[in-house]
């Protein structure tokens, strides 16, 4: 007996259907950032290449000063030179940039994470110890990480190290200098303390909470018009994220080394499209249920047909 | 059941010069591996932070798994669709699959760097149920166990037919046993991996600008689950073909033709999803880019549409084209999935990757391993159903010795290439477009 077209077409929409549905499905919801949500503010405008936020970056996380050009597994911080794709408003051919984890909003290395290693502060699987919830900042747990390297794979900014000459590697990546938090402080330093703004000579790094950086940032395009580029790289983009960067006028974000991003988040994207097939679990259980009857009832079926002998597997 | 009851254990010489081969080169692998968990991934791959997953995840896992959906098509048509003749060619699919996926989940471990930490996959509590990966994790995990559990019946098979009382009658109660609950278990084997390899696709929707927008779309876990159901279905198709020459197993041309052309409409299916798609998201004007990914696409295509043609012409009647056809369908859908993972994902400016010998071994050997164990449990345990009478039980492995001998022999057996098809080919594939995006 052949398999007719009327089989195959249901077998196929019946497979179908469970990849498809996304569109049908509810999204996950979209992360907005926490009203505790804590970030820097990178001016590139302001900072002069000294590269004192990097060396304070190897200090503060116990790493030998070897003047890095990328970060990597002993770089969680660097400050580039990038030459312009054509000149910025007031002739510069290059601009300084300082890179480091964004802290996203809704990052897609906390998504992908298999056991939760990448959390965001607070609300992971399991606490690392007095973590706060809402503060945003993406921590690390190495005793939940698989080394996987999904992460490396997901974050749109290649972010995350991996320490590839280990026998026990670890991920690598800023978070945000929390273990040098201060709680007898008020405000944003209980939370954390990162050692490249407090050092940066320029006032060219800031660090405080997102809110109150974003409507900084506002302030200093306002008040020097001409001066910055409109754009506050992180704002919206990818979700946004939790550092923010101003560039001079003239000076494109994609110049800076930055991809370009939807406003959506991929995470969300990502998380729309893997789970809505699955309705709340009940795609795969009735799926099982419905397989299960058609063997049943199949294996039967070719049982009984004369040409088979008894089943025997 | 007549299949079953006609396939036998193949017997010959457990350790022939061919299974030597294929052991030696699985020493390398060996060797490499050990030496991977001395000093660190880094020591014996190039991979990089860019290219964190190197050929491993790809290959090891994306494309063997691929090849071990062949299972799930012909368990789908077999028990859900109802089509009862497809039974003969269950045990050696699953065993085909039981073994590709062994092998995949292995190479997960080579590849992990903190695989010690993969005890918490059973704390449920832990687990992150946004990321795609454990997903897969777990699911690949619990479908290893209900594969080989679904070749139980060829060992209690085996022991029924005994000469030992005891032994046969410990066989027989058992395998009635088995019988009553293999539909629950068929049933897992059915939805299992339709969860994992639309989760498989979706792993690269999360690397959105990375990945070339020709292969990006949220549709990648359709386009996932139909490319496995087809490739499935060759690797079926091409593994038949050669055991026929090898072994002089049962080989229905009927069948066969039956097979290939669900094989073409799934094709067909394939290439209509992705066209439509690209052409609804507005990407059409990426077509006219000539660029290596348009090279790459092309040849994708190709390798879809020429054996959907083949399969669904109502000339072509020789199984010797469906075969060769299989073997394109094998090689195109192993090329899509390490193009979406490898070839045409840009870890950005600064990064370049070309496997390393070190990766190359181990993907080497762990294929050349999966061979030998399919000849070693189909020599020893009622898998394969022959034509009567048995003409061979002599003639060695020569699955093995094409994989030995190259592809310019291998091309003259036209069902050798199943192996280099596959992980061999497939491992030299993604270094082309590797290098160049970084
Ligand atoms: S916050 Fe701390 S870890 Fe992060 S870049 Fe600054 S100094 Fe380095
Ligand atoms: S920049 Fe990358 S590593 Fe940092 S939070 Fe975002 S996704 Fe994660
Ligand atoms: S490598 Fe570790 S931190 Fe990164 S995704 Fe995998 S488990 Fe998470």
């Amino acid at each position: 007996m052949r398999v007719s077209r009327r089989l195959l077409l249901k077998g196929a929409v019946a497979a179908g259907a469970a990849a498809v549905l996304p569109e049908r499905a509810r999204a996950r919801e979209r992360v907005e950032p926490e009203a505790g949500a804590v970030g820097m503010l990178y001016d590139s405008t302001r900072c002069v290449g000294c590269g004192g936020c990097a060396a304070a970056c190897k200090e503060s996380n116990g790493q030998p000063w070897d003047d890095p050009r990328e970060l990597s597994s002993t770089t969680r911080s660097v400050v580039k030179t990038r030459r312009l794709g054509r000149p910025a408003a007031d002739g510069a051919v290059t601009a300084l940039v300082k890179r480091q984890c964004m802290h996203c909003v809704d990052p897609s290395c906390v998504s992908v994470c298999v056991l939760g290693a990448l959390h965001k502060e607070g609300r992971g699987k399991r606490d690392m110890g007095g973590e706060r919830r809402g503060t945003g900042i993406v921590l690390y747990d190495k005793d939940l990480c698989l080394g996987c390297r999904y992460c490396q794979i997901a974050c749109a900014f290649a972010i995350p190290r991996f320490e590839w000459r280990e026998a026990f590697p670890l991920i690598s990546k800023c978070e945000l200098c929390r273990h040098r938090a201060d709680p007898a402080q008020e405000g944003p330093r209980a939370v954390a303390n990162p050692a490249c703004a407090q050092v940066c000579p320029a006032g060219a790094l800031q660090y405080g909470w997102r809110a109150d950086l974003l409507v900084e940032a506002r302030r200093r395009q306002a008040a020097e018009p001409g001066r910055y580029q409109e754009r506050i790289f992180g704002e919206k983009e990818g979700g946004g994220t939790q550092v923010l960067y101003l560039a001079a006028a003239g000076v494109s974000f994609a110049d800076l080394g930055f991809p370009e991003l939807p406003e959506g988040s991929y995470a969300h994207a990502s998380e729309t499209v893997s789970h809505a097939p699955y309705l709340n679990g009940l795609a795969p259980i009735g799926l099982y249920a419905a397989a299960a009857y058609l063997v049943r009832r199949n294996r039967k079926e070719q049982e009984g047909e004369p040409s088979h002998e008894e089943e025997k597997p | 059941m007549t299949a079953q009851a006609r396939a036998r254990a193949i017997g010959g010489p457990l350790l022939d010069r061919p299974m030597l081969w294929l052991l030696a080169l699985f020493a390398v692998a060996e060797a490499v591996i050990v030496f991977r968990f001395i000093d660190g991934i880094g020591a014996v791959s190039n991979m990089n932070d860019g290219y964190a997953w190197g050929i491993w995840e790809p290959v090891n896992v994306v494309v063997f798994t691929g090849i071990g959906a062949g299972a799930y098509s012909v368990g789908l048509l077999c028990y859900l669709l109802n089509r009862g003749h497809y039974h003969p060619l269950v045990r050696p699919a699953v065993l085909l699959a039981a073994i590709a996926y062994s092998l995949g989940g292995a190479s997960i471990v080579v590849a992990l760097g903190r695989p010690w930490n993969m005890y918490l996959l059973a704390a449920p509590p832990l687990w992150n149920l946004s990321s795609v990966l454990l997903e897969v994790a777990v699911c690949v995990i619990a479908y290893v166990c209900v594969l080989w559990i679904e070749m139980l019946p060829a060992v209690l098979d085996d022991a029924a037919r005994s000469p030992e009382r005891a032994r046969a009658a410990w066989g027989q109660r058992w395998g009635r046993r088995l019988a009553r609950a293999m539909p629950w278990i068929i049933a897992l084997a059915m939805l299992l991996p339709t969860m994992h390899q639309s989760s498989l696709g979706g792993l690269m929707i999360v690397a959105g600008p990375k990945l070339h927008p020709l292969w990006h779309t949220s549709l990648l876990p359709l386009l996932a689950l139909v490319s496995c159901l087809s490739m499935g279905l060759g690797a079926v198709v091409v593994l038949t073909a050669l055991m026929k020459h090898t072994w002089s197993a049962r080989l229905d041309g009927l069948l066969l033709a039956d097979m290939s052309r669900v094989n073409g409409l799934l094709l067909v299916l394939f290439a209509v999803v992705r066209l439509a798609d690209i052409a609804w998201s507005g990407k059409l004007g990426l077509l006219l880019v000539p660029d290596f990914h348009l090279a790459f696409f092309v040849l994708e295509l190709a390798l879809f549409l020429i054996p959907a043609f083949l399969f669904l012409s109502r000339r072509v009647r020789q199984n010797r084209a469906r075969i060769a056809g299989a073997l394109a369908v094998v090689a195109g859908c192993s090329l899509w999935r390490i193009d979406a993972f490898l070839t045409c994902y840009d870890a950005g400016e600064g990064w370049s990757y070309w496997p390393s010998a070190g990766e190359l071994a181990v993907t080497v050997g762990m294929a050349a391993l999966g061979v030998a164990v399919f000849i070693l449990v189909s020599r020893l345990l009622p898998v394969v159903e022959l034509q009567e009478p048995v003409v061979s039980t002599s003639v060695p492995a020569a699955v093995a010795a094409f994989v030995l001998s190259g592809p310019a022999e291998a091309a003259q057996g036209q069902e050798a290439p199943r192996v280099t098809a596959g992980p061999g080919a497939a491992a030299t594939r993604p270094a082309e477009g590797a290098g160049a995006p970084g």
